[in-house]
């Protein structure tokens, strides 16, 4: 019996959550032989704008490269800027900065926990970590106004306090997550309709992880031990206590698959807790910002010539800028690079032999700025059909209930 | 409490990215989970626009999706209604000037209700649904 | 990592070894952050672009190079790729950042890929091609990544000639009359 591939596409379109992305798959049967993506749907030429404008105009651009990471982009363009115009930035501010960092931290994991567990139709537990994710929001508004874009950061700084009267609130809502990660870590790890459809899906080892540059708690769970927070100092992570999560600390060894990526998430958010705890503790004290008048930065940068590269760790993994200034009003070249970017690659080794049916939670499991999928085009001997999100929602549904009996 | 007469349907959400950052996706699905919870009032997000009364469109348009919105729009039954939510959609905002920009969103189609804000608070997302949703009442009476 | 972790300084040395003049120019670069004023630790390398492909095989020498992505310059009269490594990840505050900068005419901006030695350069090797207008030789994929199937075949958005975008450009605030 000869074997009939066929192809389909999925996407751009579709109704849940992030960007548009577009997969062909290559299918024999339910499993994928082939896969093959099409991204820049989004693109909205970021970069060449930035060449048009000065750094601190930048600064609201690069917060909305992506609105769950704009504080690792920001961050990340800061420091290149700083490198390059040689500005140093004052303790405090570098305190700051690393607690804004891991309150996003927690907000991002907490909402990929909830999307990861939509994928499996799992809809009980979306609800409860959404509910449980309102509480980090609460504080990121206390603390800088707004929920999601946050406006924190300038050259060389930062432009809001943290204040002893706001640690209360802090402490209490690093509480909450506290005991909350009991419970998380028991329904997401202790669960069996979660361990069944993560376990041994979507694997991508160690080998590939690094040959396709993985990074983030992709190529964490995979055991490569890569985090910019530990490796290369930056902001307040060099003088913090903080260790690379790896899912052996749980399981003894790390496979690589979906499973470990839900652990690696977990152990962060409680890394995230320890680190801002650890901030508030050791806050020095002094100024928030090298150079407060906005028009004298200006003219400082204006002057500066020199090229400059800064690295965060995002919640989906590094992120680098680099920044090139000429002595001029607008930098020359502003080169950005968010992890989803480097995380493209390893969706085919992950995607190659899994069934239709877990194309959701693979795909969603790299955390990318993109999630689930929409409209599904099956073309099978001439006849053409639309599935649309819901038919391959189902279909994943459908396979967590068979799995269960 | 009664409610007032334009609650007595529930109201069906399709949502399209057509360039935005995020910001605003991740607040509609707040708006839809416990905290804020519209979903009590049956509204909801579908998997195909053919199945929806509201397109929720996020971004300022880019080239690659402009066929898709315009597809996606005709695909809509009658009585429909369009919200664009996030400044750049409504405007293009910080990203105004670019090669790879067609929007904003009135420009390609009809667009009923404008929520601004960067991105907008879900609160603002009810209130601008429930602004389409008395739209859509109105249009059903003319009929 | 069972290998004994190198010094910048000794990195530097052991590169200029291996290829001479064929390495221009290095600078080390270190900052300190923090209160107890930890440092971190890039290297600016110039390279001759016949040299890059050796460059990044001797490289795993070191360690398996993480590559971060390849940005660009437009310089008038050469284009400037600038790729960013990482190497000795995975060892606290040990990592070090490697930027290897090849400059390229531009009548004839050619450079052989580096997905032999990293698969994983093809996105950025691809995006190079797009936004740059660099020719990238032997790349196992040359289609568009991020541009549209209909963007213009000779506008290439980060140039900073003729070729560039400026045509394409619309402003959105723009109100017409």
């Amino acid at each position: 019996m000869s074997k009939m591939s066929y192809s389909i596409p999925i996407g751009p379109i579709h109704p849940a959550l992030k960007e548009p992305v577009m997969f062909e798959f290559e299918i024999e049967g339910e499993r994928i032989v082939g896969v093959d993506f099409k991204v820049g749907h989004v693109h909205r030429g970021i970069e060449w704008i930035g060449t048009q404008k000065n750094p601190l105009q930048i600064l609201p651009i690069a917060e909305r490269i992506c609105g769950i990471c704009n504080i690792s982009h920001p961050i990340a363009f800061c420091m290149a800027t700083e490198e390059a115009a040689g500005i140093e930035v004052p303790e405090r501010a570098q305190y700051i900065r690393t607690i804004t960092a891991e309150l996003e931290r927690i907000h991002s994991h907490m909402l990929w926990a909830g999307v990861a567990a939509h994928e499996i139709g799992f809809d009980s537990v979306l609800y409860l970590t959404w509910r449980v994710r309102e509480k980090v929001l609460d504080l990121i508004e206390y603390l800088t106004g707004n929920r999601i874009t946050k406006a924190m950061f300038t050259v060389g700084g930062v432009r809001r306090d943290i204040t002893e009267e706001q640690y209360p609130k802090i402490r209490e809502a690093l509480n909450y997550y506290k005991e909350m990660f009991n419970k998380l870590k028991h329904v997401f790890l202790d669960d069996k309709t979660v361990r069944m459809r993560s376990r041994n899906c979507g694997v991508l080892t160690k080998k590939e992880a690094l040959e396709l540059c993985a990074v983030g708690p992709t190529a964490r769970a995979s055991g490569v031990k890569k985090d910019v927070r530990v490796d290369h100092a930056y902001a307040a992570y060099g003088d913090l206590d903080i260790k690379t999560v790896t899912p052996d600390a749980v399981t003894g060894e790390a496979k690589g698959d979906v499973y470990d990526r839900i652990i690696v998430r977990l152990l962060e958010v409680a890394q995230s807790v320890d680190i801002i705890e650890q901030c508030i503790d050791n806050m020095p004290s002094g100024d928030l910002v090298t150079e407060p008048k906005p028009a004298k930065l200006l003219a400082l940068l204006r002057k500066a010539v020199g090229e400059g590269v800064g690295r965060a760790e995002a919640p989906r993994g590094e992120v680098i800028h680099y920044v090139k200034l000429t002595g001029e009003e607008h930098p020359y070249t502003w080169k950005v690079r968010a992890p989803t970017y480097n995380n493209l690659m390893p969706w085919i080794p992950m995607l190659m032999g899994e069934q239709i049916a877990d194309i959701p939670i693979v795909a969603a499991s790299t955390d990318p700025c993109m999630s689930c999928t929409n409209r599904v085009t099956v073309v099978k001997k001439g006849r053409v059909d639309i599935l649309d999100h819901e038919h391959l929602h189902k279909l994943s549904v459908e396979k967590t209930r068979r799995l269960m009996q | 409490m009664v409610l007032p007469k334009s609650f007595k349907r529930s109201l069906w959400v399709f949502h399209i990215n057509t360039g935005s950052c995020n910001g605003c996706d991740i607040e509609i699905i707040a708006a839809l989970t416990p905290r804020y919870d519209v979903e009590r009032f049956g509204i909801k997000l579908v998997g195909s626009p053919r199945h929806a009364d509201v397109l929720l469109i996020t971004g300022p348009v880019t080239r690659q999706m402009v066929e898709k919105v315009k597809t996606a729009y005709q695909q809509m039954p009658e009585p429909k209604a369009v919200i664009v939510v996030g400044n750049c959609g409504s405007t293009g905002h910080t990203f105004h000037t670019s090669y790879n920009l067609v929007g904003p969103v009135d420009t390609i189609i009809p667009v009923d209700v404008y929520v601004p804000g960067c991105p907008p608070r879900p609160e603002a997302i009810i209130d601008g649904v429930v602004k389409a949703w008395l739209k859509l009442e109105t249009l059903e009476a003319k009929r | 990592m069972s290998k004994k972790l190198l010094t910048p300084e000794e990195l530097v040395k052991d590169l200029k070894q291996a290829f001479k003049s064929k390495i221009k120019d290095a600078k080390i670069e270190r900052r300190a952050v923090g209160v107890k004023k930890k440092e971190r630790t890039a290297l600016w390398l110039k390279a001759d672009k016949e040299s890059l492909h050796d460059i990044v095989k001797h490289l795993k020498n070191y360690d398996y190079p993480h590559l971060a992505v390849v940005s660009g310059n437009d310089l008038g009269k050469t284009i400037e790729l600038i790729y960013h490594f990482t190497v000795y990840y995975g060892n606290p505050l040990q990592e070090i950042l490697i930027n290897i900068s090849v400059e390229l005419p531009k009548e004839k901006p050619v450079i052989p890929t580096i997905t032999d030695i990293i698969p994983g350069a093809l996105v950025t090797e691809r995006e190079k091609q797009e936004m740059l207008g660099v020719k990238i030789e032997g790349i196992p994929d040359g289609r568009r990544i991020f541009l549209p199937d209909d963007f213009p075949e000779d506008v290439y958005p980060w140039r900073k000639d003729e070729k560039g975008p400026q045509k394409m450009v619309r402003d959105l605030y723009e109100v017409k009359k």
